[in-house]
């Protein structure tokens, strides 16, 4: 999995991707915390949580959504982020964990919300590999740490299948 | 006919800093750009005049969708931009208001010169940076409960007046004397709730900011007597806005609306328009919770205008009233409000939806406070840390051109992530203290790096071109002293 941080006018771009829909939420999702914070220390505690919604896209929106919403109630920064992804009958799930970093612990920018604007979440050309199952179902381990590189104009470098997502965040 | 083309968008020349995007496809009205040759060559540069363009297709947009001379990319509808839609037949949507609901600016006035605070810059700055709450996680000025919310939702600005944290005359001074009556409490979440009540009275992060400043020009004596502004001054200025409490309700109505208004959303070309039609039940809550954040906002910026006031009592060991720290005004730039205009020899009643634009009324309008009736709204443009910042006020041309609106701000020209790349906040910082006397605080060297000078537009541009078409005229200028960020 990994992600980038992508230029934008007013706000930060997300570009992830990851070998499937659970690699690239939580790659999304460490973005997130990447545009929040420079350098994330190893502290904190892991917490689990759980979104449901009608669709990808809005089950995205949601997840990130929650992220923002946990961090602020909590009093933490999600970072390490794991996810799956699962339909079921007719809507989608996400079930996700994150290490929540205290705020005490980093010097963090706020991040106001996340936005539909340019959304994108697209399987890539590559078949997936035979591993993944039909339903989408997936893992993603957060902890083995993603791969930041600096802005780039084309897709994100790893190219070998799997899905990739884009994501505006209002800074 | 003067044409321009940015990505196969053509625009007409209508007249000196009047550009039109003629009317298309499934365009409901023709879009306008306010701009000089120099800003719309700026504007061309991103996706500003296709998010332009896609807010031209809002059901019952009235006029034009128009540009404002800072406006640059956004999600959704651009930043800089106004679009008013009809409250009968239209819609009203969520995020061409922003996240950050009456994010905005206030300016308190001080009878100290700048000689007065000169020698005190360091310690003022540190003081303000230790208590004025500001990035992720700093808490707020007021340690809230969820009863505490639910008044300030409420209630406003006279919630802060009970509890210590105003005065009458800092009622009289805000728009809408710091309350809108349509707020509705029980629209906005317990989420929103939730996060909000551990942030009333704090700065938030990204172009955020709280500057001390000193009036450089004064361009219009009759109308800065009015103000009470003259060369020299001190004043301060604030920007902040709803915090996560308006971040959520923003994002809350966005989902609520996509899932009701399915039908609407498939005709319009960003889902980030989403949009409940008029007199439906979502378009009532939304505006009621709306009002709601707006009084949270006005009521953060109240608290730490207050905690200014304490600590330049700490500082320069006097009365803050003795320093005749006094509200000149208050600035909403993301509000959709409910205006009358003339729309085509008609008046009617329309939301004014502006994201990151000004309110621009002028002399006369009787919702301008009393205070200001005679000379116009005021209205307060920041600028960069190295380029000062405006005092307007409302211009006639406002009510015709622009539903009675203008710039909030110098406008973006450079990403975050380009502006780390280019700039190293401590370089930043230490040019702007020992080339331009400014003394800069912020969390991380990165915001500073991120909100440095060079990568705003030229905010004298932004303001001469408002001040040529009318629409807010010039009356002062100012320019920073110490600054502190998130």
């Amino acid at each position: 999995m990994t992600y980038e941080l992508r230029p934008h006018t007013a706000d930060v771009a997300v570009a992830a991707t990851g070998a499937d829909l659970g690699e690239t939420f939580a790659a999304v999702a460490d973005g997130l915390a990447a545009a929040t914070c420079d350098d994330i220390p190893e502290t904190g505690e892991r917490f689990s949580l759980s979104v449901r919604a009608e669709g990808l896209e809005a089950l995205l929106f949601d997840y990130l959504d929650r992220l923002i919403y946990e961090r602020d109630v909590r009093g933490v920064l999600p970072v390490a982020n794991e996810a799956t992804v699962r339909e079921d009958d007719g809507e989608w799930v996400v079930e996700a964990s994150a290490r929540g970093v205290p705020f005490a612990d980093v010097t963090a920018r706020d991040v106001k919300a996340v936005t539909y604007s340019e959304m994108r979440i697209e399987e890539r050309e590559k078949p997936r590999s035979p591993g993944d199952g039909e339903s989408g179902l997936s893992r993603a381990t957060g902890e083995a740490g993603a791969d930041r590189t600096e802005p780039g104009d084309g897709r994100p470098e790893a190219d070998d299948g799997g899905w990739e997502a884009y994501v505006v965040l209002d800074v | 006919m003067t044409t321009r083309e940015f990505d196969g968008i053509q625009l007409e020349r209508v007249r000196e800093f009047v550009w039109e995007i003629p009317r298309e496809g499934d365009m409901r009205v023709p879009a306008r750009v306010l701009a000089s040759e120099a800003l719309l060559e700026e504007i061309g540069e991103d996706r500003t005049l296709q998010q332009l363009k896609n807010a031209a297709h809002l059901p019952g947009i009235a006029g034009h969708a128009i540009c404002m001379p800072d406006g640059h990319q956004g999600y959704g509808f651009p930043v800089g931009g106004v679009g008013a839609t009809d409250t009968e037949t239209g819609c009203i949507s969520p995020g061409s208001v922003g996240y950050d609901i009456n994010c905005g600016v206030r300016m308190m006035k001080t009878n100290l010169v700048y000689d007065d605070i000169r020698g005190h810059e360091e310690e003022l700055v540190e003081a303000l940076f230790a208590n004025v709450p500001s990035g992720l996680g700093g808490g707020g000025v007021v340690d809230g409960d969820r009863a505490t919310v639910e008044a300030v939702l409420e209630r406003g600005v006279d919630w802060a007046l009970e509890a210590g944290w105003a005065v009458e005359d800092d009622l009289e001074h805000c728009e809408d004397e710091g309350y809108r009556p349509d707020a509705d409490p029980s629209a906005v979440s317990q989420k929103a709730k939730d996060r909000g009540k551990n942030q009333l009275g704090s700065l938030g992060s990204g172009n955020h900011f709280l500057e001390v400043q000193r009036v450089t020009d004064v361009y219009r004596d009759d109308v800065a007597d009015a103000y009470g502004l003259e060369p020299d001054q001190v004043v301060v200025l604030i920007h902040c806005g709803s915090r996560g409490l308006g971040h959520q309700t923003c994002t809350d109505y966005l989902r609520k609306i996509e899932k009701r208004h399915g039908d609407l959303l498939a005709q319009l070309p960003d889902k980030e328009l989403a949009a409940a039609p008029a007199g439906s039940e979502l378009a009532d809550q939304y505006y009621g919770a709306m009002c709601a954040c707006i009084n949270f906002a006005w009521v953060n910026r109240q608290v730490i205008m207050h905690r200014v006031r304490q600590v330049f009592e700490r500082v320069f060991d006097r009365s803050w009233e003795s320093m005749e720290m006094q509200l000149l005004y208050d600035v909403a730039h993301n509000i959709a409000k409910k205006e009358v205009h003339r729309v085509d020899g008609e008046e009617r009643e329309l939301y004014v939806h502006r994201k990151g634009a000004t309110r621009a009324f002028p002399a006369g309008h009787p919702e301008v406070p009393a205070a200001y009736r005679d000379v116009g709204q005021p209205i307060i443009i920041p600028g960069s840390m190295g380029a000062g910042s405006y005092v307007l006020r409302g211009g006639e041309a406002s009510m015709d051109l622009t539903f009675g609106s203008t710039a909030h701000g110098a406008g973006r020209l450079m990403s975050r992530t380009q502006a780390k790349n280019e700039f190293w906040g401590e370089t930043v910082q230490d040019e702007l203290r020992e080339g331009d006397h400014v003394y800069v605080k912020a969390q991380s060297g990165a915001t500073v790096a991120e909100e440095a000078p060079g990568v705003y537009k030229d905010v004298d541009e932004v303001v001469r071109v408002s001040d040529a078409l009318g629409i807010g005229d010039r009356v002062a200028r100012t320019y920073p002293v110490c600054n502190i960020k998130g």
